[in-house]
């Protein structure tokens, strides 16, 4: 009997809200008004990034599954976008330039990997984080960017607390895939986070 | 009433505010809510702060966050560098660890990070036991350490962390950790559920080096009533809540009014 071919991949969903993202406004706000490196921050886009790693099906199936559960998007409220490779281009427009920021040693979420083996049989690897498109005035400089994303005081970062994240800068491509793997699983489901008011206050 | 003034500093999203007031008010503090829509010079009029929880800013970008850049804040360092008094209580915790006043003024150096639990993730809400440790804190100073107070937590992201593995050793060793998780004889509780988040060197609590400034994740104010407390609290707060309840008192004074009896002390010096 031959032996079965493994067909190891990674396959990127950039998930991004069709309505106004009111957490990057807000974001957008206090970068603008509080912190001297986002006097020149034009825009501020958040995209939610699972990297699914295994054997995965076809773009097709892929692309069906994923829109098949609220474990990973709602199609009602978000759209999402499918890459399978470095050359296919990233839902990124001219001019922005994208960080990736995750939790150290806790991307990876559990309750959808449950899912995905229940509707396929195939155990993958299901990773997320959030990736910051940032938009700046002409003149603002690299270094600009990187004040901005890394929190250092009370006026300086606002994107990634390193003490428990991590950030990561697409440079002249986003890679596939581009959230480093950990061996930490979370139960956190973020699709379908309840609003704060009906849950417990705390 | 007319004892030292407090702000229950209210950001929108916090909902905590009301039970916070209500317990600085039962230990004799003059306490109101400050809204986030005021100016925030008025700030400088009282003689403490308290950061309730909740949920400040929806949680955006990140617990805390946001809050954390809120000009009230800046007042709020100000007035903590004069040697005020400022809790942050669960999300309040996270405003201050965000904004650098703990463990001390300036520069980021911790966060409270998702909690780290066994077979499970997000949020969780149960009653731990705090051992009070021998520390400047204000808040905790007039307590013998060793002291265990049952309190209650509730949240996603409350795990003290640092990415230098030292520092929150160091902050232990230094007095800065005036609250740990512990088990109901008082022993440290590294590992879940007793150490309900995972967090480094056992902190329930940091306060900065000259220990005016605290930032915790249990819920005293929650504990304020014997009633309140969970049933199955083992130990002498256990025998006082029965007693409570048998006599219908189940507002008496229960552990959480510790920390604010704390405040009192050392605003009336």
């Amino acid at each position: 009997m031959a032996a079965r071919k493994e067909t190891r991949k990674v396959a990127q969903a950039w998930i991004e809200l069709k309505a106004d993202d009111l957490e990057a406004a807000s974001a957008l706000e206090v970068a603008r008004g509080q912190l001297a490196a986002g006097q020149h921050l034009q825009r501020l886009r958040r995209i939610r990034l699972i990297e699914l790693e295994g054997r995965l099906p076809a773009r097709e199936k892929l692309e069906d599954l994923l829109h098949g559960s609220t474990q990973f998007y709602n199609p009602h409220k978000e759209r999402c976008v499918v890459r399978l490779t470095a050359e296919e281009s990233p839902p990124l427009q001219a001019g922005e330039r994208a960080v990736l920021v995750t939790e150290r040693d806790g991307s990876r979420r559990a309750a959808a990997e449950r899912w995905w083996q229940h509707e396929t049989g195939e155990k993958v690897s299901v990773r997320e984080g959030t990736a910051w498109a940032l938009t700046f005035d002409s003149g603002a400089e690299s270094a600009t960017a990187h004040d901005l994303a890394l929190v250092r005081g009370r006026r300086h970062g606002l994107l990634c607390n390193p003490h428990s994240q991590e950030c990561r800068w697409a440079e002249d491509h986003v890679p596939v895939p581009w959230i480093q793997p950990d061996g930490a699983v979370s139960e956190a489901a973020p699709v379908r986070r309840r609003s704060p008011s009906t849950r417990s206050k705390r | 009433m007319s004892g030292p003034r407090v702000a229950v500093v209210q950001f929108p999203g916090v909902n905590c505010e009301t039970e916070s007031v209500r317990a600085l008010e039962r230990v004799g503090l003059e306490a109101e809510v400050f809204r986030w829509t005021r100016p925030a010079s008025e700030l400088r009029a009282y003689e403490a702060y308290l950061l309730p929880g909740g949920w400040s800013y929806q949680d955006r970008v990140r617990a805390g966050a946001l809050a954390a850049k809120d000009p009230l804040v800046d007042v709020l360092a100000e007035e903590a560098d004069r040697g005020k008094p400022v809790i942050g209580i669960c999300n309040g915790a996270q405003v201050l660890v965000e904004a650098g006043l703990v463990p001390d003024h300036g520069h980021v150096e911790l966060a409270l990070a998702r909690n780290r639990m066994t077979d499970r993730g997000g949020y969780y809400a149960r009653w731990i036991y705090a051992r009070v440790e021998s520390s400047p804190c204000v808040f905790t100073r007039h307590l013998e350490p060793g002291t265990v107070l049952p309190l209650p937590i509730a949240h996603g992201e409350g795990r003290f962390t640092s990415e230098d593995p030292e520092r929150m050793p160091a902050l232990l060793r230094a007095g800065q950790v005036p609250l740990r998780y512990a088990h109901p004889d008082g022993t440290a509780a590294e590992n879940f559920p007793a150490n309900p988040n995972g967090a480094q060197a056992a902190a329930a609590a940091v306060c900065n080096s000259r220990g005016n400034v605290l930032a915790m994740m249990p819920h005293p104010e929650r504990a304020q009533d014997l009633g309140a407390l969970a049933r199955d609290i083992g130990g002498p707060w256990s025998e006082r809540r029965e007693q409570a309840m048998a006599t219908g008192q189940a507002d008496a004074e229960g552990p959480g009014l510790a920390l604010f009896h704390g405040l009192k002390r050392h605003l009336e010096g």
